[in-house]
C-alpha cells in the first residue's frame, strides 16, 4: 500500500488551486508547522487522515484505502467571509474536477472524494483568525 | 409453522426499529472507542435523537461509558420518514471532536485513556500537536470524529448493529409473521 503515493493524490490539486489563487495561499499538509507565518497572515491547514485500509474477502484481504480530509482556512478576523469562500471554493472546486477525471491506465492511484461537510465557519474570541472548515470522506485505489 | 401474511408489515416495522436501535447502540460505543476520554464526561454524552432534537448532558463522569439499548429507547424510531442524527451534548463537544480551536480546560486526575504529549499551537485544535514531548496532552488522534466518520468505521459498526439487530431475540422469537 503506498500512502503517500495517495497523499500526494490529494494534495497536489489543493496545492494547485491554492496557488493559483490571488494573492496564493501557503498550505500546510500534516506535520508541517506553519512557523513561518505572522499571527494574521492568511492561510491553509489540511489533515489527511486514514480510517480503514482492506476489506476483508473470502480468499484475501483487498485494498480499499478509506480516510478523511479536513480542511481547515485561516483568514484575517474582521475582514468578512468573502476570502475565505473564495478559497473554500477553490479547493473543493480543485475537488470536483479530481472526482471527473477518469482512471488513467497503467500503474497509480485512482483518488476520489464523496461528500463535502461544511464548510462551517467560527471565529474564535481570542484568536486573531476568522476560520472556515470543511471535510470530506476519500476512497483511492492504487493500481500496481 | 405457517404464520399468517398480514402480520408481516408489523412484525418487520418491530425488527427494523430494534435493528436501528442496535445500530445506534453499537455506533455510539464505536464513538466512545475512536474518541477522547479524560474524565468520561464526552464518551457519556452520545445520543441518538431525530434531527433537530436537543441532546442532553454527560450522563456520568466516571469512566469510558458503556451504551446498551435503554440508551436508544424504541419510541424514538416509531415515526416514519425521520432523519436521524447521533449527536454529543457534553458542554465541550466542538473541542473534543476537533470542530473549533482547542480551549483550555482545568481537569485533575488520570485520564481514563492513554495521554499522548507534545505541543499545541495556539490556534491548533485538540489532537493536533507537534513532537512526542511536551506540556500538552491528547487521548485520541486529531480528527478521529471525521475519520470516524468516512474512514469506513462508521459503515462497519452501523453493518454490525443492522445484523446484531435483526438476529437479536426475544424479538424474532415472538414474531407473529414469520415461523
Amino acid at each position: 500500500m503506498n500512502y503517500q503515493a495517495i497523499r500526494a493524490a490529494y494534495e497536489v490539486p489543493i496545492a494547485t488551486a491554492c496557488a493559483a489563487l490571488s494573492p496564493a495561499v501557503p498550505v500546510f499538509f500534516d506535520n508541517l508547522a506553519a512557523s513561518t507565518l505572522t499571527s494574521t497572515s492568511e492561510y491553509v491547514m489540511v489533515n489527511i487522515t486514514f480510517g480503514l485500509t482492506t476489506e476483508v474477502a473470502l480468499k484475501a484481504d483487498f485494498d480499499y484505502v478509506r480516510g478523511a480530509i479536513i480542511c481547515r482556512i485561516h483568514t484575517p478576523k474582521g475582514k468578512g467571509s468573502v476570502r475565505n469562500q473564495t478559497i473554500v471554493a477553490a479547493i473543493t472546486g480543485a475537488f470536483q474536477t479530481l472526482n471527473a477525471t477518469p482512471r488513467a491506465a497503467g500503474a497509480g492511484v485512482y483518488a476520489r472524494v464523496n461528500q463535502i461537510d461544511g464548510p462551517t465557519f467560527d471565529a474564535p474570541v481570542d484568536l486573531p483568525h476568522y476560520i472556515g472548515r470543511f471535510s470530506c470522506g476519500f476512497i483511492a485505489s492504487v493500481y500496481p | 409453522m405457517a404464520k399468517d401474511l398480514k402480520f408481516l408489515v408489523k412484525d418487520l416495522k418491530a425488527e427494523t426499529i430494534r435493528a436501528a436501535q442496535t445500530a445506534c447502540v453499537e455506533i455510539m460505543n464505536g464513538l466512545v472507542k475512536a474518541g477522547p476520554g479524560y474524565s468520561g464526561e464526552f464518551s457519556s454524552a452520545w445520543y441518538a435523537l431525530p434531527r433537530g432534537d436537543s441532546p442532553g448532558g454527560p450522563r456520568s463522569r466516571s469512566g469510558l461509558y458503556k451504551y446498551d439499548l435503554r440508551n436508544v429507547p424504541a419510541a424514538r424510531f416509531e415515526t416514519s420518514g425521520m432523519w436521524y442524527t447521533i449527536v454529543n451534548g457534553a458542554p465541550h463537544a466542538d473541542v473534543a471532536m476537533d470542530l473549533t480551536p482547542y480551549v483550555y480546560e482545568e481537569f485533575s486526575g488520570d485520564a481514563i485513556k492513554k495521554q499522548t504529549r507534545g505541543f499545541r499551537l495556539k490556534n491548533a485544535t485538540r489532537g493536533d500537536l507537534s513532537g512526542t514531548s511536551g506540556p500538552n496532552t491528547q487521548t485520541a488522534p486529531a480528527d478521529w470524529w471525521p475519520t470516524y466518520g468516512v474512514g469506513g468505521a462508521l459503515n462497519k459498526d452501523l453493518a454490525k448493529g443492522f445484523r446484531t439487530g435483526f438476529k437479536a431475540p426475544p424479538s424474532f422469537g415472538t414474531a407473529r409473521g414469520f415461523g
